[in-house]
């Protein structure tokens, strides 16, 4: 008798807990909608998009999880890897998603949304391609990252320099005009904010940008394979101007303040950056007055796409929804606005922000022989990209490779023949 | 009958402990093991087993080495800051015990201890800062010349040991203070009657006597100082205006073999390394200290 009650009570406690259990395995909401995405300033622009659903969805609540990119790109590794529970919009990198998607971890777009992306009046083929895998569209375009020099004007004009600087010659020339010294010869205020130093591939994506206005290109793509692209003279004209920038002409020093906040705090005279920096200056320095220009050749493009992964079906079908309502007009010109990403969808009309802010018009009144480039989609960019920048960081800080080209070749050989035994390693090193 | 019903009795009640630390503790460490003779990218479903490469590959990688270097001079120099100044700063505290400020000095050495790392780092990056931080500052009023203590690469791993030390020092001084409180009081009467002064005293008796509880000190010191990550991240993070050097550290590498590069055998491979360096290094500290404070 005692043992059966006992035996009763245990199974009415393992039945709770099962319950327990079971409640909590429950999804929260049918059409819980989650945002992670890796550039926190665009959680209002995500909050806008969602308020525009309330009626096609009164039951969607979406979540919007920003956290920094370089987390944010773990966060995603792990969860697509162990599976995500709620529909789950994530946002990426182009060359970063085929990684996921080569190993079956993203399905492909509905139809609807295919039609969508490979509609050429939405965008351009540069975009849809990003967004395409095998013929199959796997995410819907939103913003890119696009590079082009920002300077402050009230310096130049100090400095009797009448326009930004046209040529990569010119932008040394402008560096040394415009640094500030203090009465040691010290600089206190640099001509040319350079990244110098940091964690990530950053160093390498910037390097890149600057070997990109010399010809050059940190990865060649040649037939089906890649090799490194930069132990030449391109590489070394690039190299050569960032450490006499910073050890000969020290227009630079790596502790110096730098980037947008040097930029907005007048620490630094020019400096090359995405267009957010646009929308983050009228928030920080209203008052600071500067232009944009166009790069000497081209500039990079980073297209971020958004995909889907997780969740019931119904949850799935609105957050395909969320992505095509995120590139409604209304949205990308608050986002252009406010915000400062550059918006990848075509026939909407920017006019109303490029007027209001003239420092867009580097970023989309663009020239017919103006060069784009873009990180390649290949699974070890990452580790080349961070290893090159490791060695970069030794290079810049490093006072004896000034006017010794022979050095300097041989940092860039050898960072050559590591991106090489990297791109080897993956079996797909150019012959 | 009853001994043996006890025996296994004992087992049941001892099992779910054991299965738990099984399943949380012994089974990842085994995987690790595992994973570390393969190559997997962590997305594909396919591990191809490549047995010692990883290990050939680690120990001709300047970027490993480098980690593993740059952990170990952490390591080492938090501990060698961290067992004698907490050694110390017990010491001042047990010999205070009857002041009434004898709390506020324990708490205040041990919140560093207690405090989330992010902001405390933050806090030392401003610290450290070329252009900005109070220590240039004081140094240049002293007519001394501001260094570059996030830059430079000597400088930058100097400023990780302080962190560290900073951060282990509370925990040693408690671990001491219990220490001096068990001391027998009895043997230091003695000595004064011998004429042994407090610094005598300290150095002669107390440092002997201490012997274990400094065993078990650097052990738990020089175990953290190997697993140093966060230090080295956020005082190089990427803010807007104002990073730093990255001095690369095991754990930040295996971080980002795992996670970026997509390296999971080859992370895992690093792991054992340091499981291995951590485990010979907690034989010989208690080899050494056994053999000649443990009688």
């Amino acid at each position: 008798m005692l043992k059966s009650l006992r035996r009763r009570t245990l199974a009415k406690v393992a039945g709770l807990s099962a319950g327990m259990m079971m409640v909590g395995m429950v999804p929260t909401q049918a059409q819980d909608v989650v945002i992670w995405g890796g550039f926190p300033e665009l959680a209002g622009y995500y909050e806008r998009v969602a308020e525009s659903l309330s009626d096609k969805y009164p039951d969607l609540n979406v979540i919007v999880e920003p956290i920094g990119l370089r987390d944010h790109e773990k966060r995603v590794a792990l969860g697509l890897s162990s599976g995500l529970e709620d529909a789950t919009i994530l946002e990426l990198i182009g060359s970063t998603a085929n990684r996921y998607i080569v190993n079956d971890l993203l399905k492909p777009a509905p139809d609807s949304v295919q039609d969508f992306v490979n509609d050429d009046a939405n965008f351009e083929p540069f975009f849809q391609e990003t967004a395409t895998v095998g013929g199959s569209v796997y995410g819907v375009p939103v913003f890119r990252g696009q590079g082009a020099l920002f300077y402050n004007t009230d310096m130049l004009a100090a400095a009797g320099l009448d326009g930004p600087p046209k040529t990569m010659e010119e932008y040394s020339d402008y560096a040394s005009k415009l640094t500030q010294r203090d009465a040691d010869g010290n600089p206190t205020v640099s001509g040319w904010s350079l990244r110098l130093s940091g964690g990530g591939g950053g160093i390498a994506e910037k390097f890149w940008i600057n070997l990109h206005q010399f010809g050059g290109s940190l990865l060649d793509k040649v037939g089906d394979g890649y090799k490194a692209g930069y132990a030449n003279e391109a590489g070394l004209a690039t190299l050569r101007q960032y450490v006499n920038a910073v050890s000969g002409d020290k227009t630079v020093t790596v502790d110096m303040p730098a980037d947008a906040a040097a930029f907005q705090r007048e620490q630094t005279a020019m400096f090359i950056r995405e267009s957010w920096v646009i929308g983050d200056t009228a928030k920080k320095a209203p008052d600071l007055n500067y232009k944009t220009t166009l790069l000497p050749r081209g500039s990079i493009a980073l297209p971020v796409n958004l995909y889907v992964s997780g969740g019931t079906e119904e949850a799935q079908k609105a957050a395909w929804d969320f992505a095509i309502a995120a590139n409604q007009p209304e949205h990308l010109i608050w986002m252009l606005d406010n915000v400062g990403w550059l918006p990848n969808r075509s026939g909407v009309d920017y006019a109303s922000v490029t007027e209001a802010k003239p420092q867009f018009s580097a970023f989309v009144d663009l020239p017919d022989d103006y060069v784009f480039f873009t990180l390649p989609s290949i699974e070890p960019i990452n580790e080349i990209l961070t290893r090159f920048a490791a060695r970069l960081v030794d290079a810049y800080a490093d006072e004896n490779l000034v006017g010794d080209d022979a050095a300097m070749m041989a940092v860039l050989e050898a960072a050559a023949e590591e991106t090489n035994t990297i791109l080897d390693r993956a079996s797909i090193l150019a012959k | 009958m009853q001994r043996r019903r006890k025996f296994w009795f004992a087992i049941a009640a001892i099992l779910p402990t054991f299965l738990i630390f099984g399943w949380v503790r012994m089974y990842p460490i085994a995987e690790t093991l595992r994973l570390s003779m393969f190559e997997w990218n962590l997305l594909s479903k396919n591990k191809l087993f490549v047995g010692f490469s990883n290990f050939r590959e680690l120990f001709g990688d300047d970027q490993f080495l480098d980690a593993l270097t740059n952990t170990a001079i952490i390591a080492f120099g938090a501990m060698a800051v961290t067992i004698p100044a907490s050694m110390i700063l017990a010491a001042v505290i047990y010999h205070r015990t009857k002041s009434r400020f004898a709390g506020f000095y324990e708490t205040a050495v041990f919140i560093p201890h207690v405090v989330s790392l992010v902001p405390a780092a933050m806090a030392w990056k401003w610290i450290f800062d070329a252009k900005l931080g109070p220590l240039n500052a004081v140094i240049v009023g002293l007519g001394g010349e501001a260094q570059p203590w996030l830059f430079d690469p000597v400088l930058s791993v100097v400023c990780i040991i302080v962190l560290v030390s900073w951060q282990t020092l509370g925990y040693g001084v408690l671990i001491y203070l219990v220490g001096f409180r068990n001391l027998p009081k009895s043997v230091y009467e003695a000595a004064k009657l011998d004429g042994a002064s407090g610094i005598q005293s300290f150095i002669f008796m107390s440092v002997p006597l201490l012997k274990p509880i400094t065993l078990y000190v650097s052990v738990v010191t020089l175990i953290s100082g190997f697993n140093v990550y966060a230090q080295a991240y956020v005082l190089a993070s990427d803010t807007q205006g104002a990073p730093g050097r990255l001095v690369r550290v095991l754990v930040l590498d295996m971080l980002e073999n795992s996670f970026q590069n997509f390296r999971v055998g080859y992370a895992a491979a690093e792991a054992v390394i340091l499981l291995t360096v951590v485990l010979l290094l907690t034989i010989v500290q208690f080899g050494l200290l056994r053999q000649k404070g443990g009688k």
